[in-house]
């Protein structure tokens, strides 16, 4: 009751009004009652009458939401927030170099921009994430599901559809080396069907779309509780032509980095951006730098950089909170980026030479590592694993 | 706009009507605050309006993958894509060109570019069953004249090109009909005819296909190194619109583009040629790949020494076909040759 009026959900005029009449608390309102209200700042009964309800559902829902979260998540101390951050859990990416960057995958409740120039494999990466974010908690997943927001056309089903096949026999391998019951119990829903049927698309083709999605996103997760990742592939195409005055733009993007960081809070889940790259000419040098402008810079918690070294694809992590900045190479398995397909893998020994099959065993293993490393499978399990293929 | 229609609250309403905003466009280009002080609304009615107008403009627009996958309607189906005309360049392209999106043909002069767009413009033609999208074609000249003496060739030769369709069925099609041929030598020529004319025609349903050659010669001769801004606008802005046309009408863009000498490897691999012995990567820079949903290469093939004996079976020389990019795609290649019915991969 003692909330003062300054704060209260009110149209602003109305608010100027109740502060220049000397109202400071909520209390005050009360007891005026609406003929006083109405006649103290001079608005008509019918107004004040609103005023008034106004205020009353504010203290009902004010006294309601301090009983339901207790505190919790209004006040915590450091030691809570570390639990629960360790609680919550990582997105594979099924590379174990870039997880290791990220400091274990791509972490719930932030957001992730992923850079690059176009080829690089930024798709690929949030294809691979709306699948991984799927994986059953047995196998070291968070058993989620996805929503992937389209602006460029780029998402084709195809790809998503080998790469979740990867994906269930992979787990399949590590239930039959394990013969574990929750993880053959899992595996009974865990298809691709199933894992295809929670992606969820959104296409949208230009930024007012992309605006108008964002905004609904809230209500579509609290219906679509099990939502762990928000892809949005990619933020720069809408927001790059079109603007001829770049003062909007800069204010649209950050009221949607505004509301994606209040999704990615509200609702435990992963944000993953993607943007382009574009060319910042210097004096004596031009360099590739992620597009957008200076102050997108600030929307997102970690940022990481995909670039070309001759032949070599390379991830940059260039900011992060909690882990240095660093770089490794990542490899692309012929058919597959970051994803282990064992089936086509198959497929690629037959005709090609022992070099390429040493090389591809070696990624193999170290992706199988990874999730030994998740699920605590010992390794003589693992080379059995990778030879019996 | 008509603000009557939306379910929202009669205050909200006149609010709206009052404040002098015109379109749902202009509200979301807003911000919440400013919102509030335009409209003298409370912040509760202002997230009540934007969601409502959100929701009118999305509708339920949420598919998920599943849905995708097993959609068979061939006028929205992700698996529909246009046929090369060739079993085996088709295999590389898993099925042809996906029809959302903007794919490129680069390479330099005499590799074949135009060969392949003049075969997609009849392949275009073609019934769905056989690859095709039953429709017309546009092709946009911005360089040379319309080689319309080899498109009479190859629709002469088209029996021998397509064996698997039945020889009736190619009859029917009136190849000739419906290419339509655009020439616009300068920016604003193609601004307008990608803007007014193309979309005119493909509202129409007369064409399923935009293909432009080249899209390097526009801008070649009217920047030089100090306008990078002004181009990189027009490409972008190029860029946009094309794919704008591409979506509405689900209708694949084939964009022709030169090549230019790698000044340095690292240009080279910044545009996706990660190939270190290809010399030249496609012109136009990193503010054009951008714009494209996939990338294909072609170049002729040094030919390979054949072992004494062994008879050569084909007539010209091999050319490669290299897909740099796709989301959908491994970097792969294979082995093309140019004959007088038309482009045919070699196995």
């Amino acid at each position: 009751m003692q909330r003062d009026v300054g704060s209260l959900p009110l149209a602003p005029a109305v608010r100027a009004r109740l502060v220049s009449a000397g109202f400071q608390s909520v209390q005050e309102l009360l007891e005026t009652g609406p003929c006083g209200l109405s006649k103290e700042i001079g608005i008509s009964k019918e107004e004040a009458l609103e005023v008034l309800q106004v205020v009353r559902q504010e203290c009902h829902g004010d006294a309601t939401r301090t009983t339901a979260r207790s505190g919790a998540s209004r006040k915590c101390t450091a030691l809570e927030l570390l639990e629960e951050e360790q609680a919550q859990g990582f997105i594979i990416t099924f590379c174990s170099a870039l997880d290791n960057i990220l400091g274990g995958g791509v972490q719930l409740t932030k957001i992730t921009e992923v850079c690059g120039a176009p080829g690089v494999g930024k798709t690929q990466l949030c294809m691979q994430l709306a699948v991984d974010v799927q994986i059953p908690e047995c196998f070291g997943g968070v058993a989620g599901e996805a929503v992937f927001i389209d602006t460029e056309g780029s998402f084709i089903v195809d790809r998503v559809v080998d790469i979740a096949a990867a994906c269930v026999q992979h787990c399949h391998l590590i239930a039959e080396a394990h013969q574990e019951e929750d993880q053959l119990k899992a595996l009974e829903t865990f298809s691709v069907e199933s894992i295809l049927s929670h992606i969820y698309c959104f296409r949208c083709r230009d930024y007012i779309e992309l605006l108008a999605q964002v905004y609904l996103l809230p209500d579509f997760l609290s219906e679509h509780s099990k939502v762990r990742l928000v892809v949005v592939d990619g933020i720069a195409f809408p927001f790059r032509h079109e603007f001829e005055d770049l003062s909007l733009r800069t204010r649209l993007l950050n009221g949607l980095a505004q509301q994606l960081i209040i999704v990615a809070n509200d609702h435990k889940s992963a944000v993953i951006l993607t943007n382009q790259m574009t060319t910042r000419i210097g004096q004596s040098q031009s360099t590739l730098v992620p597009a957008l402008g200076e102050s997108w810079g600030h929307a997102a918690t970690v940022r990481l950089i995909f670039h070309w070294d001759n032949s070599q694809r390379l991830a940059t992590l260039y900011k992060s909170p909690s882990q240095k900045e660093s770089t490794v190479p990542y490899h692309i398995t012929v058919s597959i980026p970051f994803g282990l397909e064992i089936a086509s893998c198959k497929g690629i020994f037959r005709h090609t030479d022992k070099s390429v099959n040493y090389v591809f065993l070696v990624l193999l293993f170290s992706s199988l590592m990874n999730i030994t490393g998740n699920t605590g499978m010992s390794p003589d399990l693992l080379i059995f694993c990778t030879f019996s293929l | 706009m008509d603000w009557d229609q939306f379910d929202l609250n009669p205050k909200v309403i006149a609010a709206l009507k009052k404040a002098d905003i015109k379109s749902i466009k202009e509200i979301l280009n807003l911000s919440g605050a400013d919102l509030q002080r335009l409209m003298k609304l409370s912040s509760a009615d202002i997230q009540c309006l934007l969601k409502t107008v959100s929701h009118m403009l999305r509708r339920s627009s949420m598919l998920t993958a599943l849905q995708l996958y097993q959609d068979k309607d061939h006028r929205t189906s992700q698996h529909q894509k246009l046929s090369l005309g060739c079993s085996v360049l088709d295999n590389l392209l898993k099925g042809g060109i996906p029809l959302v999106g903007i794919t490129e043909v680069a390479g330099e002069s005499s590799a074949g570019k135009t060969q392949i767009s003049l075969q997609l413009c009849l392949c275009v033609q073609y019934p769905y069953q056989y690859g095709g999208l039953e429709s017309g074609a546009v092709y946009i000249c911005t360089e040379d004249v319309f080689p319309s003496k080899r498109l009479q060739q190859l629709i002469d030769q088209q029996h021998k090109l397509r064996a698997d369709v039945p020889a009736e069925v190619i009859q029917k099609i009136k190849f000739g009909n419906s290419i339509f041929v655009e020439h616009a030598a300068d920016l604003d020529t193609f601004h307008n005819c990608i803007t007014k004319r193309i979309s005119l025609l493909l509202t129409r349903g007369m064409v399923r296909l935009v293909v432009i050659d080249s899209i390097a010669a526009l801008f070649r001769c009217e920047f030089g190194a100090s306008d990078s801004v002004t181009k990189a606008r027009y490409l972008q802005t190029f860029g946009a619109q094309l794919h704008s046309l591409s979506t509405r009408f689900r209708t694949p863009i084939m964009c022709i583009n030169q090549v230019t000498d790698a000044v340095s490897e690292s240009e080279a691999t910044q545009c996706g040629s990660s190939v270190v012995a290809y010399s030249v990567s496609p012109a136009l820079g990193i503010t054009w790949a951008n714009q494209l949903l996939m990338r294909l290469m072609v170049s002729r093939t040094p030919q390979p020494e054949r072992p004494p004996g062994v008879v050569s079976h084909h007539t010209g020389s091999v050319r490669t076909l290299r897909v740099v990019f796709a989301p959908h795609l491994p970097p792969s290649s294979c082995y093309y040759t140019v004959k007088m019915e038309g482009v045919k991969g070699i196995k």
